[in-house]
């Protein structure tokens, strides 16, 4: 994962210690992985773009509660669902507010490509994915997009690793109901 | 004793999503390797969870677009700057050796610094072009004429040395509102498209293009317009819209773009993911 031999808990330590350019290597590695996250969680890549601006700006504002013997991707999915749960509780207030205003000044590609703000890659099972309750999805978001194991999902989600396999794995069956119905 | 073999069924389920992944112990697993022996149903289900497994795995990971990284870097300047209020933020002017020097840090931000602006100055003009009625003395004469001679007289306008490009930019926007097959328009946004020296009103060429994407010029026209586009954010938008309309035709186009040494990353990417979705 990493072209440096520089560790992602060294570098949030040395962030930590007001070394804020040591933020940037941690931005490479990161943020394609939690704009995928969050954008697995909120079928929308605009606010998955502003999701995880917000991660990025909230690791700076905390950066004095990180504890460097914790794994730095732990702490940093669990701000990333902390920032998506925001956002939900946001949500209604701001669809109501804003869809025009993005609409209005999307900007270059315009209402013609909104459909383009969902991804389109492997519609069909993207669909699918998006049609999951959150947690089901989340879950197998972690476990087959971003790498996680079983155990990490666990301390992320506060359950057991055998607990995130099962859930992991009645995920996985409901999605393949959705996938092959019809 | 499990008889009916619906509750075996029901039963197994559970454990299939295991024994696809290979992570069910062994004893286990000869029970359901024996039960499947026996069930098309369930064997079903297996062959769909590989299928399933294997289209997850397959599936690409969705990639922002650079504004993410110009807001990180203006971000990360800013609370640099918060942290150290002695430190010049702009003008203040400073003694030499008081100033730290972050080499290549402050070039990248100053970079994406400068996408990001003119990410902000093509929404804007798109924008004005799109909402304001003024330079309105243009308009009336060359966009708000229909039919034949529209084509003819937009094209005059976007010659016109004279023209800004602010201008240029609402008369392509305000071209192809409506039209039939066979228009004239299209040939003279795919001229903009290719040749004007603005990448903004090359942008806005691509959006008018893209509502006159019925006519079959317009792919044959964007695919070609690939292989010659060097801004990125024109190149972006190309990709973007030959796979939003599916111009399979594009794809050698595109493999030559992932390969460009002169390309940002992000366009390679695209370009990739473009091929990715195409094939």
């Amino acid at each position: 994962m990493t072209t440096t031999s520089t560790s992602d808990e060294e570098l949030m330590a040395a962030v930590k210690a007001d070394d804020l350019d040591q933020l940037v290597p941690l931005f490479e590695r990161y943020h394609g992985p939690l704009f995928n996250y969050l954008t697995r969680l909120t079928n929308d890549r605009d606010t998955s773009e502003d999701l995880t601006q917000t991660v990025f700006e909230r690791i700076l504002k905390y950066r004095s509660s990180y504890q460097p013997t914790q794994p730095f991707k732990a702490w940093v999915y669990q701000m990333a669902r902390n920032v998506h749960a925001d956002y939900w509780q946001r949500k209604e207030k701001l669809r109501a507010a804003d869809v025009e205003e993005v609409e209005k000044t999307g900007g270059l590609r315009g209402a013609a490509f909104s459909q383009m703000r969902i991804s389109s890659h492997h519609d069909d099972l993207h669909e699918a994915l998006a049609l999951l309750p959150t947690p089901q999805r989340e879950i197998l978001v972690l476990n087959r997009f971003q790498g996680f194991g079983y155990e990490e999902i666990g301390q992320l989600l506060g359950c057991t690793a055998e607990a995130a396999r099962v859930k992991a794995h009645r995920a996985l069956q409901a999605l393949r109901k959705i996938y092959f119905a019809n | 004793m499990k008889t009916p073999e619906l509750s075996a069924c029901h039963e197994l389920e559970a454990l299939l999503p295991a024994y696809v992944e290979r992570s069910l112990p062994a004893a286990e697993a000869d029970r359901v390797a024996a039960h499947l022996a026996t069930c098309p149903g369930c064997q079903l289900q297996v062959t769909q969870l590989r299928a399933l497994t294997d289209d997850l795995d397959a599936a690409l990971p969705e990639a922002p677009r650079t504004a993410l990284r110009a807001n990180f870097m203006a971000m990360l300047e800013e609370q640099k700057a918060l942290l150290n209020p002695e430190l010049p933020v702009a003008a203040a002017p400073v003694q030499p050796e008081a100033k730290v020097v972050s080499m290549w840090p402050t070039a990248i931000a100053n970079n994406w610094m400068r996408i990001a602006a003119s990410i902000v100055l093509i929404a804007a003009g798109v924008f004005l072009g799109r909402q304001l009625p003024w330079g309105s003395r243009n308009a009336d004469t060359f966009a708000t004429t229909s039919g034949q001679p529209e084509s003819t007289e937009l094209r005059q306008a976007l010659a016109g040395r004279s023209t800004s490009a602010s201008d240029r930019i609402q008369l392509v926007s305000n071209s192809g509102k409506e039209s039939e097959p066979g228009d004239p328009t299209v040939q003279v946004l795919l001229n903009t498209l290719n040749f004007d020296a603005s990448p903004n009103v090359r942008l806005a060429a691509c959006e008018a293009l893209y509502r006159l994407r019925e006519d079959p010029r317009v792919r044959e026209g964007l695919v070609n317009s690939l292989a010659i586009q060097t801004d990125p954010n024109v190149q972006i938008t190309l990709i973007d819209m030959v796979v939003s309309m599916r111009v399979r035709r594009a794809v050698p186009q595109l493999e030559r773009l992932s390969k460009r040494a002169d390309a940002l990353p992000v366009v390679r990417a695209q370009a990739e993911a473009g091929i990715g979705k195409l094939i």
